[in-house]
């Protein structure tokens, strides 16, 4: 019956038992975190917040601003930022794609280059990008786009290049042009890829914007936690992370609702890139 | 030598034996009783081969009578005595071959000596010798992925049957091949059975199959599965030993698949 | 005329369609990355529409890269400098793989250590490893401790999900085929599950690496007192932009190394994987 890996064990056992392991885990480590915080001595303040002054930042920090903003603009800001660099690389890079799929020379042609920026991490770019467009939400804004760039073209790439020729023919001797092929054929087969490609550009801009709020701006979640450290309170840094986690997470989430909704007939063949 | 009737043959004791094997599988959607009290013994170079409708339990009570799977009432006895957990005494031919991608040809073969930490001059002694016998020496370095359906196949066989088992346990392992491998390999088995006396226990869905092979074909009921019918295929008949284009083409054959198909299909309607 | 017959998928004839030979594809690439230094080094002229504050004329670039060569730039090395990123991230890649790679191959393996260390993993995974670096300069100050913290954060969650995933996914046909030729339980796991799942977990280390190597860019760029990024930090600092250039160039380049050389080293190490 069990068809998974493990050491030998006798079948069947009703009680949801991974549930139950997991709250225990999770419970102990929260037990151990207040514990520490609470015997005096064994860990200060300044390093380990307890649990309760994490919480107690929270509220905090929804209710009253901190370095210009409560949590809420923060997360708004750092939102906005995002969502507008990750719009402009699907806007860019999906066409990209499918052209670098669709064109083979001009694969040849952007490669070298394309290959030599992609592996210059997003934050790299953070000096150069404040000398070209100062210390504005445009510079953020240019992060999140380079950290979500390749993610689509590649995977876009990738999924065009992989419908099958028969496909391409079967439409070619129903009539259609190259144009109908593209848009009634090729995007739907290589839908899938694409959205995973857009899935893992989202992530990626999501975590190099947290970079670059860290360096330049005056709003925002990475700002948050940078200024956190400077003042010293560590339980502003604790929240910050902790909302830049959710909110991620949550991304995410939407993400692969919404390819179960649009797509729910197909999951991606092809392998990601990561 | 031997002898055309089998309870003559169970009345030794037999190889392997099912005794009241139940097995209820408890799901989400309520429980399910795959097997209800299959009796089976399996005599000493016997060739039983299991046939029924789909869903009829048949691939479960292979996998209990392997030891990989617990049966929920009864028990298994080899040589008389509770068998063990899974292991070489009754080795497995699966169905999707199960070779290990990592190693080669060789290296899957030697893999349950190497397990009982026999030496690696006996090792590959036992290797070169099953590689011939099976006519494989030209693979003994590929790798899995590189070779047919077939071909994996029968590197399965070899490495099952390398490490001697008592036992040897086939899930219809034909069920994945094209239909003319699929027949070389039916008679290439057929010619190893009778060539080196093993005791097999072989699951197909296919009764032409289960009468060229055996010399006694289980019928087992639709869900949930009981042994509906046993039934003697003598050893002697005519058409042993030849093709099984051949054979199925004697009267005597057809009689028993006639038989045997009648069965299923009541089976089938049952369902 | 004759029609082009055209390769690899293309359907249609057309010159644009097909998939060009190892020649042509040389050809073309190295004429558009000619193509592009030559409109870079036109608009960067002096008197030209760019400042070179912006953006520096190739010549500053290759300047600055010699210039690094010979004389040391914020008191060591550019040699010492690579060095003190590569040993940082090495190290604290290698240490994040001694104790994720173990521990995600036992949450494979085990059922209990699933339940148990998955849920705290899924905690830690979206926050991402850039968001640990002010907690690190909180704790452990600016310098070598801090950069080292965050890579090994940054590499450890890759390390753990991945290689419980290649064990986890392994085929249970090949585990139960292992029971019935007698292997004991630590066989199966060492003889066949990790032999088998060796490609995925070389992925995961791969992958491992690269959060390893971006977060250290990152680590330098804002906690660091040596190193590429703190180079890059200084130049754009000081306006010194072909510093600058070149700095996110080496940056670029160890990047890539790192990833054909994972390919490589997967290539090697397991040589029956098909793909």
């Amino acid at each position: 019956m069990t068809a998974m890996p493990g050491p030998r064990r006798r079948t069947g056992s009703s009680v949801p038992q991974p549930a139950l392991y997991g709250a225990l885990a999770l419970t102990a480590l929260f037990a151990g975190w207040w514990l520490a915080t609470a015997i005096p001595g064994v860990v200060s303040p300044r390093v380990l917040p307890s649990p309760l002054d994490v919480v107690a930042r929270f509220f905090f920090l929804a209710i009253e601003p901190f370095s210009g903003s409560t949590l809420e603009g923060h997360a708004i800001a750092s939102l906005t930022r995002w969502l507008i660099g990750v719009l402009a690389a699907l806007g860019l890079g999906i066409p990209i794609g499918v052209l670098l799929a669709w064109l083979p020379p001009c694969r040849a042609a952007i490669t070298p280059i394309f290959e030599l920026l992609r592996y210059i991490p997003p934050f790299a770019w953070v000096p150069i990008a404040v000398l070209w467009l100062g210390a504005t939400t445009a510079t953020q804004a240019l992060i999140v786009f380079i950290a979500a760039f390749p993610a689509c073209v590649i995977n876009t790439q990738l999924g065009v290049s992989q419908v099958e020729p028969i496909l391409l023919r079967a439409a070619k001797t129903l009539g259609a042009g190259p144009w109908t092929t593209l848009r009634r054929v090729v995007l739907p087969v290589a839908a899938p890829s694409i959205f995973t490609g857009v899935r893992i550009a989202f992530g990626n801009g999501w975590m190099a914007l947290v970079g670059a709020e860290l360096v330049v701006g005056k709003q925002g979640l990475g700002f948050l936690i940078s200024q956190g450290q400077i003042n010293d309170s560590v339980a502003t840094i604790f929240v910050g992370m902790m909302a830049i986690g959710a909110l991620g997470a949550a991304i995410d989430a939407l993400l692969q609702r919404a390819q179960r909704v649009i797509l729910p007939w197909k999951t991606a063949s092809v392998r990601p890139l990561e | 030598m031997t002898t055309s009737d089998p309870s003559a043959q169970a009345r030794a004791t037999p190889k392997m034996e099912a005794r009241g094997i139940s097995k209820t599988f408890h799901t989400r959607a309520g429980d399910i009783v795959a097997l209800d009290r299959c009796d089976l013994a399996i005599g000493q170079r016997d060739f039983v081969t299991v046939v029924g409708p789909s869903g009829c339990g048949k691939s479960t009570l292979m996998m209990i009578a392997a030891g990989l799977d617990a049966p929920s009432t009864g028990e298994i006895l080899v040589d008389g005595r509770p068998a063990g957990p899974a292991g070489p005494q009754r080795t497995v031919v699966f169905q999707r071959f199960a070779l290990f991608p990592s190693e080669t040809v060789a290296e899957n073969i030697a893999f349950g000596l190497r397990v009982a930490g026999i030496d690696r001059a006996e090792r590959d002694r036992r290797v070169d010798e099953q590689l011939a016998f099976m006519r494989l020496a030209q693979f003994r370095d590929a790798y899995p992925h590189e070779l047919s359906g077939g071909m994996q196949q029968r590197v399965a066989i070899a490495r099952a049957l390398v490490v001697r088992p008592e036992i040897l346990l086939m899930d219809e392992p034909f069920g994945a091949l094209d239909a003319q491998t699929r027949t070389v390999l039916q008679e290439e088995v057929s010619r190893l059975a009778r060539e080196m006396n093993y005791t097999v226990m072989f699951i197909t869905h296919s009764v032409e199959e289960a009468v060229y092979l055996g010399d006694r074909v289980v019928v087992m009921s639709a869900r949930p599965g009981r042994i509906k019918r046993d039934l003697a295929v003598p050893r002697d008949a005519a058409w042993r030993g030849l093709e099984i284009e051949e054979a199925s083409n004697h009267a005597d054959f057809i009689d028993i698949k006639r038989e045997i198909w009648e069965l299923i299909r009541t089976e089938i309607v049952r369902q | 005329m004759r029609p082009l017959r055209s390769r690899a998928g293309g359907s249609t004839a057309s010159f644009w369609r097909r998939e060009p030979g190892p020649i042509a594809w040389l050809a073309i690439a190295m004429s558009f990355t000619a193509a592009c230094i030559a409109l870079w080094w036109f608009v960067t002229r002096p008197g030209g529409p760019v400042s070179p504050l912006f953006l520096p004329p190739p010549m500053d670039v290759v300047d600055a890269f010699v210039r690094l060569l010979a004389r040391p730039y914020l008191g060591s090395t550019l040699g010492r400098h690579i060095a003190s990123s590569l040993s940082v991230v090495i190290g604290g890649w290698l240490a994040a793989g001694l104790v994720g790679l173990p521990l995600g191959i036992a949450m494979g393996w085990w059922r209990k250590a699933r339940w148990i260390a998955f849920p705290i993993f899924q905690l830690l995974r979206p926050i991402p490893p850039l968001a640990w670096i002010p907690l690190a300069i909180l704790w452990l100050g600016i310098g070598d401790s801090a950069r080292i913290f965050v890579v090994f954060i940054a590499a450890i969650v890759p390390w753990v999900m991945n290689s419980m995933q290649a064990v986890y996914s392994i085929d249970g046909l090949l585990v139960r085929a292992a029971m019935t030729l007698g292997a004991s339980d630590r066989q199966i796991l060492t003889r066949v599950v990790c032999r088998t799942a060796l490609p995925t977990l070389v992925a995961g280390a791969r992958i491992a690496l690269g959060n390893a190597w971006t977060t250290l860019v990152a680590a330098e760029l804002l906690a660091a007192t040596s190193g590429l990024g703190y180079i890059a930090l200084n130049a754009s600092r000081t306006l010194e932009m072909g510093i600058l250039l070149v700095a996110m160039a080496i940056i670029g380049i160890l990047g890539a190394s790192f990833a054909i050389g994972m390919q490589l080293l997967t290539r090697l190490v397991a040589p029956w994987s098909a793909t």
